[in-house]
């Protein structure tokens, strides 16, 4: 079978600005393959073409990319899943283009690091071993840790595209909200204080891009949601 | 680096789901109706300065093109209260999972295009 791949080529050394190529895979007959495999196949045909790519199994979120106009990783979206004449690949939206499907993620990376990406704890209560926490409290972790930061939500996300030096992004908020909520930190106030802004959380409008193409099924709106709370229970 | 980066951000090449759409018509029936506010304001000041702007407003809405107008604007009014409706019950921490939201979304635009009808065949 032959898959045709529309690939966003862009090499600033050569190229005034970003254009489509196509490229031809031969595909034996019954057989499936990931996004990144047929990457990895064109690339030997053609050397110049540019990707990040390291675990290959869903895990270091390197290959993020805009697969048919829905963000995901190239490593565990089989092309039976995309399953179209013609797959386009991009690289992910609103965030500059280093080389073909190579980004720039600095914006992503400072919104990260603005909510204070670690555990905060005053040490007034330091316990004699290691900070223990109950089944229930530990529970409160799920659905939020797992986040491997391949910013395929935020690059999806409209306000973050419009406001990627102010609204932090349904990544950033999804970490936010795993300190926020973790029982050994102790500067949930900060924290709050630091996201009080008009920008840093309610410029999410529940467009839910976010939950649609995580690779990781998680879900940020509903993270943003519980940080709103907390910022409108503190308020009142 | 020499030049400017591009950005891929041709919103054409870009898939939304129906809770994106939801939330993008919620945007566009709230910019729509601003600018509507400005007609209706205008044909209620005509509507009673005088016995006269009262008749001439009469003969307007009457006509084709203003019938459409005045649709546009009650649908997008509907549209908006459907939509704010749906906001604010996820601002409450309802429909916040991916199945729920679009099930929402698509509800709230399928009743806005019935609601729309109504409105078009009580119009005419």
């Amino acid at each position: 079978m032959k898959q045709i791949f529309s690939i966003y080529r862009y090499n600033p050394d050569v190229d005034n600005k970003p254009y489509m190529k196509d490229y031809e895979l031969e595909i034996p007959e019954g057989s499936d393959m990931m996004v990144l495999d047929a990457l990895t196949l064109l690339k030997q045909k053609d050397p110049t073409l540019s990707f990040r790519r390291s675990c290959r199994e869903g895990v270091c979120g390197s290959d993020g990319m805009n697969i048919n106009g829905k963000n995901g990783l190239g490593c565990i979206t089989p092309l039976s899943a995309v399953a179209a004449k013609k797959i386009v690949l991009r690289p992910l939206p609103g965030l500059p283009v280093i080389r073909d499907l190579v980004i720039d993620m600095t914006q992503f990376y400072n919104q990260y690091e603005k909510i204070r990406p670690y555990l905060i704890n005053d040490g007034k209560n330091p316990p004699a071993r290691e900070h223990l926490q109950s089944i229930e409290e530990r529970e409160k972790l799920d659905g939020l840790y797992e986040c491997i930061l391949c910013a395929c939500c935020s690059s999806s996300c409209p306000s973050f595209w419009w406001n990627p030096d102010k609204f932090i992004g349904p990544a950033g908020l999804l970490h936010a909200y795993r300190f926020l909520i973790d029982s050994r930190d102790t500067a949930t106030e900060e924290r709050l204080e630091d996201l009080q802004d008009a920008y840093s959380v309610f410029r999410c409008h529940g467009i839910m891009n976010c939950v649609d193409v995580c690779p990781k099924g998680l879900n940020p709106t509903k993270a943003i949601g519980h940080i709103k709370s907390m910022l409108l229970t503190r308020a009142v | 680096m020499k030049k400017q980066r591009p950005v891929n951000l041709d919103l054409s090449t870009i898939k939304m789901h129906a809770a994106a759409n939801a939330s993008i018509l919620h945007r566009v029936s709230g910019v729509i109706m601003v600018f509507a506010i400005g007609i209706l304001l205008w044909t209620l000041s005509l509507s009673l300065s005088s016995a006269e702007g009262f008749s001439q407003i009469e003969t307007l809405l009457s006509g084709v093109f203003f019938k459409i107008i005045i649709l546009g604007t009650l649908s997008a009014l509907i549209y908006h209260l459907l939509g704010g409706i749906r906001h604010l019950m996820m601002d409450l921490g309802y429909f916040e999972e991916l199945a729920s939201g679009n099930a929402t979304a698509k509800f709230v635009i399928a009743l806005w295009l019935v609601l729309t009808i109504v409105v078009g065949v009580k119009l005419w």
